[in-house]
């Protein structure tokens, strides 16, 4: 998977911003449209008459859900590689803290930060006095951040990424999709709730929605069907041409890149014998016997790093106490002989009149063989192992940030 | 089209149509929706021109500043979008209106001021909670973290503990 846009590079920055505005545009305009531009209409969700709050928002968890969980089962989609870069690591107690704290701002305002913007948009000036207060209260939070005891509040119960299907330890590919199930079954049974409350305690006003009894059931029916389908999808041993067979494998460059410039990201497990692992390894590698890996408890650990088991030359597939490891696990391709001959022996220089891109392959090579041999400063020293956490990916957080 | 204030998608609907907008956002961008995280920024570089003093004396703010200029962001270009598509939906719903939403027998200072006490807290707590209901419960809920889901039944849960001291503000 790839993000076309995600880092605004400079050739498909534009592009990128242009893209950014049009989902934005389709953010707003729906949100309007639902009636979120309007104070009231979001109160009401807390007074029982108007439940349109929660309908829109479980709606559209379900549906993004299901679609990336469909999406995923067919494999066109790396589930896990747009979660851990789309969300935030999961501070639990700051984020129950922090969300109580905002269920009493949106009522106390009548807004969340995101309905404030479309209700400013549409002239609203008390949506305008709640944008700027959303604006100075993150500023003035930011400004306090650094004092010992917010902080201490701040980064508490650091959980790394941990997904619903890690917790009830659920397999990689049908975990996701069981849980989906779950979810959808819990929001329609929300919906219809949520419609009961509504005829119990609305009085008929102006701006309460009208009883639209086919559109629900159309919703509800396309939800299960799809949660179905994906479950199906997930189930299929191997079926679709797009799952790849047998664990990932990744090239020397690859492991170079990640070591390199995210070191935090991996943890790279040298399962050669101690004495070969000790003359020379990956950096940052930690040396584990194959024998030995079951001592790490791998299928308890903190998923959020991705382990790269690095063999000798015939490793094919991950041992079973590796496999059991919830988060992503890939093979060095090659083992270590191919690390060998890739990152610690410096390239031939390349012949004269070498094309532009022979030339980038040997810079990039020449850099790297120049990293790993310690000619340049080594690199950064990895994170302690053990079940220690990556550290918060943006520091910039904020909604989304 | 008929344009009647009062008349809104159906919620079920309006659910899916914000779904398929996140969805395409996860798959275009690789990210979620947000909606705080951009104004952050854009508060700290609107601080930085009108106070730097302030801003080098906090390492929260300087890191906030030194992250970029907020049009190398592309939440602010989202942003943008919110606010134009807002504006374009209020247009054409005939909802555009320059005016203080409130209940009828309620001040009007007082519903600004709690408008803007409102924002502050929220704006306060999407930093502990590292993003708002737009980037945290929905963009989180929808990829299952767990973090989002925690977060999300705990602002129904302020919600509903609150809402009865400001029960006359908006109703």
């Amino acid at each position: 998977m790839t993000f076309p846009f995600w880092s605004l590079t400079a050739e498909s920055r534009e592009l990128g911003l242009i893209a950014g505005v049009a989902i934005g545009f389709g953010f707003g305009f729906v949100l309007e449209r639902a009636g979120f531009g309007r104070a009231q209409k979001l109160a009401a969700q807390f007074y029982g008459t108007d439940m349109t709050v929660l309908k829109v928002m479980f709606g559209a968890i379900v549906t993004a859900m299901l679609g990336m969980v469909l999406l995923s089962g067919l494999g066109l989609v790396d589930l896990r590689a747009v979660a851990d870069n789309a969300t935030s690591a999961t501070y639990l107690w700051p984020m129950i803290a922090g969300g109580f704290a905002l269920g009493v701002g949106f009522i106390v305002s009548g807004y969340c930060p995101g309905t404030s913007m479309v209700a400013m948009a549409s002239g609203k000036i008390d949506g305008l006095m709640t944008v700027v207060g959303v604006v100075a209260g993150q500023v003035i939070w930011t400004g306090i951040e650094h004092l010992p005891a917010v902080s201490r509040l701040q980064n508490a119960s650091d959980l790394g990424h941990v997904y619903l299907p890690d917790l009830l330890h659920l397999g990689p590919r049908a975990g996701p999709a069981i849980v989906a199930l779950a979810v959808t079954a819990m929001a329609v049974a929300a919906f219809l709730g949520a419609d009961r409350i509504e005829k119990i305690l609305a009085k008929p006003a102006p701006g309460a929605t009208a009883p639209a009894t086919p559109a629900r059931r159309a919703v509800l029916a396309g939800f299960t069907a799809t949660a179905l389908f994906a479950l199906a999808a997930a189930a299929l041993p191997t079926g679709s041409a797009a799952v790849p067979a047998g664990p990932p494998r990744l090239t020397p460059l690859e492991l170079a890149r990640r070591v390199l410039d995210e070191p935090w990201k991996v943890r790279v497990l040298d399962l050669r014998p101690l004495a070969d692992c000790a003359a020379s390894r990956v950096p940052g590698a930690e040396c584990v016997p194959a024998d030995q890996l079951g001592k790490l408890r791998l299928a308890d650990a903190n998923p959020a790093r991705e382990i790269v088991l690095v063999g000798g030359a015939g490793l094919a597939s991950p041992p079973a106490a590796a496999a059991a490891y919830p988060g992503k696990v890939a093979l060095l391709d090659g083992g270590f002989p191919a690390w060998k001959a890739f990152a610690l022996e410096a390239p031939p220089p390349p012949a004269a009149g070498a094309s532009p891109r022979e030339l980038d392959t040997w810079r990039l090579r020449a850099g790297i063989a120049a990293a790993m041999t310690g000619v340049k400063a080594a690199p950064p020293p990895p994170m302690p192992s053990g079940d220690a956490p990556a550290p918060r990916k943006k520091l910039g957080g904020g909604c989304g940030g | 089209m008929e344009r009647n204030p009062d008349r809104f998608w159906n919620p079920y609907l309006a659910g899916v149509a914000l779904g398929l907008v996140l969805l395409a956002s996860y798959l275009v961008m690789g990210n979620g929706l947000g909606a705080s995280g951009a104004s952050l920024r854009l508060g700290v570089a609107a601080l930085g021109v009108v106070a730097p003093g302030v801003v080098e004396k906090s390492p929260g703010l300087v890191h906030a500043w030194a992250g970029g200029h907020p049009f190398d962001f592309w939440l602010s270009f989202e942003i943008l979008g919110v606010v134009l598509g807002g504006f374009v939906g209020a247009y054409t719903s005939g909802r555009l209106k320059w005016e203080v939403l409130k209940a009828p027998a309620f001040p009007r200072a007082r519903r600004l001021a709690l408008a803007l006490l409102g924002g502050l807290i929220m704006g306060a707590a999407a930093r502990v909670s590292r993003g708002c209901t737009s980037g945290q419960a929905l963009s989180g809920g929808a990829l299952l973290s767990v973090g989002s889901w925690a977060f999300m039944f705990s602002v129904f849960g302020g919600g509903y503990a609150f809402a009865w001291f400001v029960r006359r503000q908006l109703r």
